[in-house]
């Protein structure tokens, strides 16, 4: 069978169920695919090729001995290079990293070799997940597969590109302030980002962890329902992991109520993405769905509470990395000060030690009241006006990302304007509510892919699921690139 | 609002070249210039979080990682443990 990577997971495994093609000819069709289209898009800091093909033997194998199959049994998939995968390197884009080999899996990662999946790699990064573009690698930049001289968005930028450019159906991603969503929506594809607690942290290389969440990235809703339905619920090995049991999702809207924030269509979103969502929302009105205005005032402090809570835990959750027990050790190595201050300036990228900088900064004595215990306060305040506002309806719509995809090199020398475009993500990792990324149409100048995010109150991914199911089913499908 | 990188980057346990220390300044300035429009609030219980207690597992023993492993990732080792510079005269 022809073109057996360009697939949806859902259509792959239908044919592995019917006995119509094997787990090899899906993996080596996509191993084939990557091979010719890496170099444009280079997504990949690691490829798992010989161990992918041997796990598609097993789950052959499987499928021949008449085994009752996992929805995954089979199917590859992609894991961003944050996640711990045992005797594969894990490097999370940094020098720190670089010559890392876990000597075990993430949960995640556990999970889907329990269900028969398929590992093809590891993609690549913003370096510790500190980014929106993906530029902050310290080892590659991938590149949006719409148009490569674009950054696909971060910092789940590998996972996110190699989906859009059908190297590969399905992606894990993690997202502490909108690096699944915002890069799903740049590349014009579904991510969500589930509840916290709702998928276990466990071998994700922490960021900042009151925050930091493991997510699904696919082409599909049904796809990106089926990678989450794999990888949710408890484990013991991460306390704040939830007794979450995956619930099936419609995609009827009828009698759903929307609320759209009006504080998330202010001037700093570009005219057209603000067109393109409330295009789609109209879409869903037309389906039956009522649209009601609804308003989360402190939206406007959420940028600055984002970036003082997630640099003071990274600040913290870094400071295992000192050249001793594992990972990178600096030039000067006379004595124990110099092998900390050398490993960790010559292993840390700039924007990494920049955020480690401003975690000490907020946390040190002096500051620590007028910037943490503010933010932690605000923090509550945002997630009471959420609670607050999804009690008035099921749902709430949004922009994702101010604008579409810019270009490489763009933005790299200006933090600040980086930082700016994660305004509509990073609240729901505040508040620790679920969303996803939902394409809903392109840019009239570039043809860059424009998304529209749906949020709902904790563990109702099920509800996101049939909005953005209700939506696909409606437009017939999302667009996918030819590349 | 001037920021000493120099004291800051101790604290870190980073060390910044000089020729880097004036970018970093102007950048953190920049940012805490972002983070500073909060407004004023009682941060009494701040750290309090009621809704998301966590749970403590049972401190019962459980199969861990056997020790070589553990060690292969570690840049200087010796008689199985991780090996430093002398830290004690």
């Amino acid at each position: 069978m022809d073109k057996l990577y360009s697939l949806s997971a859902t259509q792959m495994k239908d044919l592995l169920n019917k006995k119509e093609v094997s787990s090899v000819e899906i993996t080596k069709s996509v191993i084939d695919r990557i091979e010719k289209t890496d170099k444009d898009i280079q997504a990949y800091i690691s490829y798992n090729f010989e161990e992918a093909l041997k796990q598609a033997e097993a789950a052959d194998a499987k499928i021949a001995r008449g085994e009752e199959l996992n929805d995954m049994t089979g199917i590859p998939v992609a894991v961003k290079d944050n996640m711990c995968t045992k005797n594969l390197l894990t490097t999370c884009a940094s020098k720190m990293l670089g010559n890392f080999i876990p000597p075990y899996n993430a949960t995640v990662v556990e999970k889907l070799l329990a269900d028969g999946a398929v590992i093809i790699g590891k993609t690549t990064m913003d370096e510790f997940a500190m980014g929106s573009s993906g530029e902050n690698s310290a080892l590659q930049v991938a590149r949006n597969p719409w148009d490569i001289s674009r950054v696909p968005g971060g910092s789940s930028s590998g996972s996110a590109a190699t989906v859009a450019a059908s190297q590969v159906p399905l992606s894990l991603g993690s997202d502490t302030g909108g690096s699944i969503r915002q890069p799903a929506s740049l590349c014009g594809i579904v991510g969500m980002k589930p509840t916290y607690g709702a998928v276990s942290r466990y071998g994700l290389i922490a960021f900042a962890s009151s925050l930091d969440q493991i997510g699904p990235m696919a082409r599909t809703v049904d796809d990106t329902a089926m990678l989450f339905k794999s990888i949710c619920g408890k484990d013991f090995r991460d306390a704040t992991s939830k007794d979450y049991t995956y619930k099936p999702y419609g995609e009827n809207v009828k009698g759903m109520k929307i609320g759209l924030p009006k504080e998330y269509f202010g001037e700093g979103i570009s005219a057209e993405v603000k067109e393109k969502i409330y295009s789609a929302v109209e879409t869903l009105k037309a389906q039956g769905a009522e649209v009601v205005e609804v308003s989360l005032p402190s939206t406007d402090y959420a940028l600055s509470a984002y970036y003082i809570i997630s640099s003071a835990e990274a600040s913290s959750n870094l400071g295992r990395f000192d050249g001793v027990k594992y990972g990178f050790r600096g030039s000067k190595t006379n004595n124990i000060e110099e092998i900390y201050l050398s490993s960790r300036s010559e292993g840390f990228g700039d924007e990494v030690q920049r955020r480690i900088m401003l975690g000490t900064y907020v946390l040190s004595s002096g500051f620590y009241d007028a910037y943490y215990k503010k933010a932690k306060v605000l923090q509550k305040a945002i997630a009471k006006e959420f609670d607050d506002a999804l009690k008035l309806c099921d749902v709430l719509i949004t922009p994702l990302s101010p604008t579409t995809a810019f270009k490489i090199g763009e933005r790299s020398n200006d933090p600040l304007a980086m930082y700016a475009g994660d305004i509509c993500t990073v609240t729901l990792n505040i508040s620790g509510l679920p969303g996803i990324s939902v394409p809903c149409g392109f840019d009239k100048e570039n043809n860059m892919p424009i998304g529209f995010q749906v949020i709902g109150k904790k563990f109702s991914e099920d509800k996101l699921l049939t909005v953005a199911k209700c939506y696909e089913n409606t437009v017939g499908g999302f667009a996918v690139k030819e590349f | 609002m001037e920021i000493d990188i120099k004291r800051i980057a101790k604290l870190a346990k980073l060390s910044i070249p000089d020729e880097k220390v004036e970018k970093f300044q102007k950048e953190m300035e920049g940012i805490i210039q972002m983070v500073e429009n909060l407004p004023n609030l009682d941060t009494k219980g701040a750290l309090v979080d009621p809704d998301n207690t966590m749970e403590l597992r049972k401190d019962e023993v459980q199969p861990s990682y056997p020790r070589d492993e553990m060690l292969k990732n570690a840049p200087t080792t010796a008689a199985g443990c991780v090996m430093i510079p002398k830290v004690v005269e």
